[in-house]
C-alpha cells in the first residue's frame, strides 16, 4: 500500500535537509564559488557603467533596466543554474547510483531535493551580494509598476528552473553510455551561459541569432524571465515566451524519461 | 517457496578492445571496437526462504555480476531471475522494500555526514514507524558497537567501521532477502567474529534469506551450510560446505614459530612442509590428525607461536576448478555426487546443479 501523501515526500524532505547540511560542510568551496559570482558581477558592473557613461539607453534598455538585468542575472543564475546533476555523472561512472536504485526512492526525486538544497544556499548568498552591491554602488534599479509582473516573473523563473533541471539531467544521463560525459556537460554549461543571456541581454545579438535562441530553450532560462521582470514584453511576446518554456519542458521531460529507461538497461554498475 | 530463483541466467558485457600504449589509445579512439565477454553463463539455482548461502569464486568469476542481477541493478542478457516472486529489474517498490544489499566498495552512507543521518533517511525511505525505528536503530548500534561512530562523519571512519555502519543501515527495515558482498572486508579479527555472530543471530531471529560472497573462509565456514562455487561465469558446485571442504581441503595449515632454527627432518613426520624459513614454518596436516600433531609438535619442538588455519578459500576453489577442468566443465559437483550415500544424494537432488 502506498504511504499517505505527507509520508511519501518525507524521504525527499530528508534528502533536502541532509543536502543543506552537506553544503554547509564545504564552506571554503561555497565561498569560492560565490567569490567567482561576485567577480563576474563587478566586471559586468564596470562594463555597463562604461557603456552608459555618455548615453541614457542601450539596445532598448534604460540604465536602471540594464543594471537590474545584471544584478537580477546574478540572482537568477543562482536560482536556475545551481544544480547537483554533475554528481549524477560521478554516481553513474563510479556505480554509486546503485545505492539509490536498490532502495524505494526515485533517483530523479532525490536529485530534485539535492538541487533544491544547492539553490537555497546559493540564492541566499546571491541575494545578500546583490543587496550589498545595490547599497554600496548605489546602482539604479528598475521596479515593476504592475503587481502582476511579479507573479508572471515568479512563474517564468520556476519554469526556467524546471527546464534547466530537465536539460542538465538529460545531458548528465549520457554517463550511462560513456565515461566521458563530463566534457559535453562542460560545453553545454558554457554555451548555455552565453545563449541564455547570462553574459549580456540577447538584444545585442544579430536578429536571426536572437530569434533562434528565443525559439530554442536557451533564452527561456534567463533572458525571458528577466525581460518579464523588466516589463519589456507585450502580451503576445509574454504568451509566446511561456509557450516556448512549456513546449521545451514537455520535450525535455520525454527525453529524460526515454534516456533514463534506456540508460538503466545500459548501466554497468561499475566499481565493485 | 523459493526466495531466490534463477534459470539459465546469462550476462554479456561489451568490453573495449584497446591495444596497450598511446597509439593503442588513439586507435581505439578512432575505431571504438568492443568485444563481447560472457560474465555469467547459464546459471540456475534455487534458494529457499530462510537459507544462508555462501557464494564463492575468485575475482572476476561472476559472483558480483550475479548479485547485481539479483538486486535488479543489471538486466540479464538471457535467462530468468525472480527474488521474492518478483523480477528484480522491474524495481517494484514492493520488492525494493523487502530486500537489501551491502556491497563492499559501494556505500549508501552519506560520505560527509554522520551515519545516523543516513539511518534517518532510510527510516523515511522504508516508512519505518518512529518507535520501531528507534528500537531497531538502538539495537543494531549496541550489537555492532557503533555508539562512538554513528555521530562521526562517515569519511572519518575506517573501512571496517564503515562496513559495520553500512550493514546496520541496510538491515534497519528488516529485509526478507539480504545480499552481502564481502561483509567482513577490512575488519579486524575480533570484529569479524562479532559481525559473523551478528549476521547469524539476525538471520535466526528474522529468518531472512542471505546470500553472501566472501574470500574469508571463516565467514563461509561459520555462517553457511550451503555454498555455491562459480568460476568463469559457470556454476561449478552447489551443495553442502562440509562436503566441499572434506573433499577438496582435507588438510589444515599449521603455522609455527620456534625459539630455535627448525629442521625439515623434525617437521616431516607431522605433515607436508609448505615453507621452512629458519625459525618459522608452515605445514599441511590432514584435518583428522591436527590435534594429535599439534600436541606432539608442542611437546617435542621449541615452539613459541602456533596457529592452525583453514586452507584459503581460493585454494579450495582452485582445486574444484582443477577437477572441473580435468573432467569437463562443471563436473566437480558430479564428482562429489559419486561419493555420497542415499541421504546425501537426496539433499543434492534438492540443491545441487552442475552446469554442463
Amino acid at each position: 500500500m502506498n504511504a499517505p501523501f505527507p509520508d511519501a515526500f518525507s524521504k525527499y524532505r530528508t534528502v533536502f535537509a541532509m543536502s543543506v547540511q552537506r553544503e554547509l560542510t564545504y564552506r571554503a568551496s561555497f565561498l569560492m564559488d560565490r567569490a567567482r559570482s561576485v567577480t563576474i558581477l563587478i566586471a559586468f558592473y564596470a562594463f555597463w557603467s562604461a557603456i552608459f557613461q555618455d548615453r541614457a539607453d542601450f539596445a532598448g534598455y534604460t540604465r536602471a533596466q540594464m543594471f537590474t538585468y545584471v544584478l537580477g542575472m546574478n540572482v537568477l543564475n543562482a536560482l536556475v543554474f545551481s544544480d547537483k546533476t554533475w554528481e549524477m555523472i560521478y554516481e553513474i561512472n563510479t556505480g554509486k547510483i546503485s545505492s539509490y536504485l536498490i532502495r524505494p526512492i526515485s533517483y530523479i526525486g532525490a536529485c530534485v531535493s539535492r538541487d533544491a538544497a544547492d539553490k537555497l544556499t546559493q540564492m541566499l548568498s546571491a541575494v545578500i551580494e546583490v543587496a550589498l552591491a545595490w547599497w554600496l554602488l548605489r546602482v539604479p534599479l528598475y521596479a515593476p509598476r504592475d503587481p502582476w509582473t511579479y507573479a508572471a516573473f515568479a512563474a517564468a523563473a520556476l519554469l526556467a528552473v524546471a527546464l534547466y533541471f530537465l536539460m542538465s539531467y538529460a545531458v548528465s544521463s549520457l554517463a550511462f553510455w560513456t565515461a566521458e560525459s563530463g566534457g559535453p556537460r562542460f560545453c553545454f554549461e558554457l554555451f548555455l551561459a552565453f545563449a541564455s543571456g547570462g553574459f549580456f541581454p540577447l538584444d545585442v545579438l544579430p536578429g536571426l541569432m536572437r530569434r533562434t535562441f528565443e525559439s530554442l530553450p536557451f533564452a527561456s532560462l534567463l533572458f525571458f524571465p528577466l525581460n518579464v521582470f523588466l516589463e519589456r514584453l507585450g502580451p503576445g511576446d509574454l504568451a509566446r515566451g511561456f509557450a516556448v518554456q512549456v513546449f521545451w519542458i514537455v520535450c525535455s521531460g520525454f527525453l529524460v524519461r526515454a534516456l533514463w529507461r534506456r540508460g538503466l538497461r545500459a548501466y554497468g554498475s561499475e566499481g565493485g | 517457496m523459493n526466495a531466490i530463483q534463477t534459470r539459465g541466467l546469462c550476462k554479456d558485457y561489451q568490453v573495449p578492445v584497446k591495444r596497450p600504449g598511446l597509439m593503442g589509445a588513439f586507435r581505439h579512439f578512432l575505431d571504438g571496437r568492443t568485444r563481447t565477454v560472457r560474465a555469467v553463463r547459464d546459471v540456475s539455482f534455487d534458494i529457499g526462504k530462510g537459507e544462508l548461502v555462501g557464494f564463492l569464486g575468485p575475482n572476476g568469476a561472476g559472483k558480483t555480476t550475479t548479485l547485481k542481477m539479483l538486486s535488479g541493478l543489471l538486466y540479464p542478457t538471457s535467462g530468468e531471475v525472480t527474488v521474492l516472486g518478483r523480477v528484480p529489474s522491474k524495481r517494484e517498490n514492493d520488492f525494493l522494500r523487502r530486500f537489501s544489499m551491502v556491497m563492499g566498495q559501494r556505500t549508501q552512507l552519506w560520505w560527509d555526514l554522520p551515519a545516523r543521518e543516513t539511518f534517518t533517511l532510510n527510516q523515511k525511505i522504508y516508512s519505518i514507524p518512529e518507535r520501531e525505528f528507534a528500537r531497531r536503530r538502538d539495537e543494531v548500534i549496541a550489537l555492532l558497537e557503533l555508539e562512538e561512530l554513528v555521530d562521526r562523519p562517515v569519511k572519518k571512519l575506517s573501512l571496517g567501521e564503515r562496513m559495520k555502519a553500512e550493514l546496520a543501515c541496510a538491515i534497519l527495515h528488516e529485509p526478507e532477502v539480504l545480499l552481502l558482498d564481502e561483509p567482513t572486508l577490512g575488519l579486524d579479527i575480533v570484529m569479524q567474529e562479532k559481525l559473523r555472530r551478528f549476521i547469524l543471530d539476525y538471520q535466526r531471529r528474522t529468518q531472512c534469506t542471505i546470500l553472501l560472497t566472501s574470500h574469508n573462509m571463516d565467514d563461509v565456514e561459520e555462517l553457511c551450510q550451503r555454498v555455491m562455487v562459480i568460476n568463469d561465469g559457470q556454476l561449478l558446485y552447489d551443495g553442502s560446505l562440509e562436503k566441499i571442504v572434506r573433499s577438496y581441503a582435507p588438510d589444515k595449515l599449521v603455522v609455527l614459530g620456534a625459539a630455535r632454527k627448525l629442521e625439515a627432518g623434525q617437521l616431516s613426520p607431522y605433515g607436508e612442509i609448505v615453507s621452512l624459513d629458519g625459525t618459522s614454518a608452515k605445514l599441511l596436516v590432514p584435518r583428522q590428525k591436527v590435534s594429535q600433531a599439534v600436541g606432539e609438535i608442542l611437546s617435542r619442538l621449541p615452539i613459541v607461536d602456533l596457529a592452525v588455519e583453514e586452507m584459503p578459500v581460493d585454494h579450495i576453489i582452485r582445486k574444484v576448478f582443477l577437477k572441473a577442468a580435468s573432467s569437463g566443465s562443471g563436473a566437480a559437483g558430479r564428482g562429489l555426487l559419486e561419493e555420497e550415500d542415499g541421504e546425501e544424494r537426496k539433499e543434492k537432488d534438492l540443491h545441487e546443479r552442475s552446469v554442463p
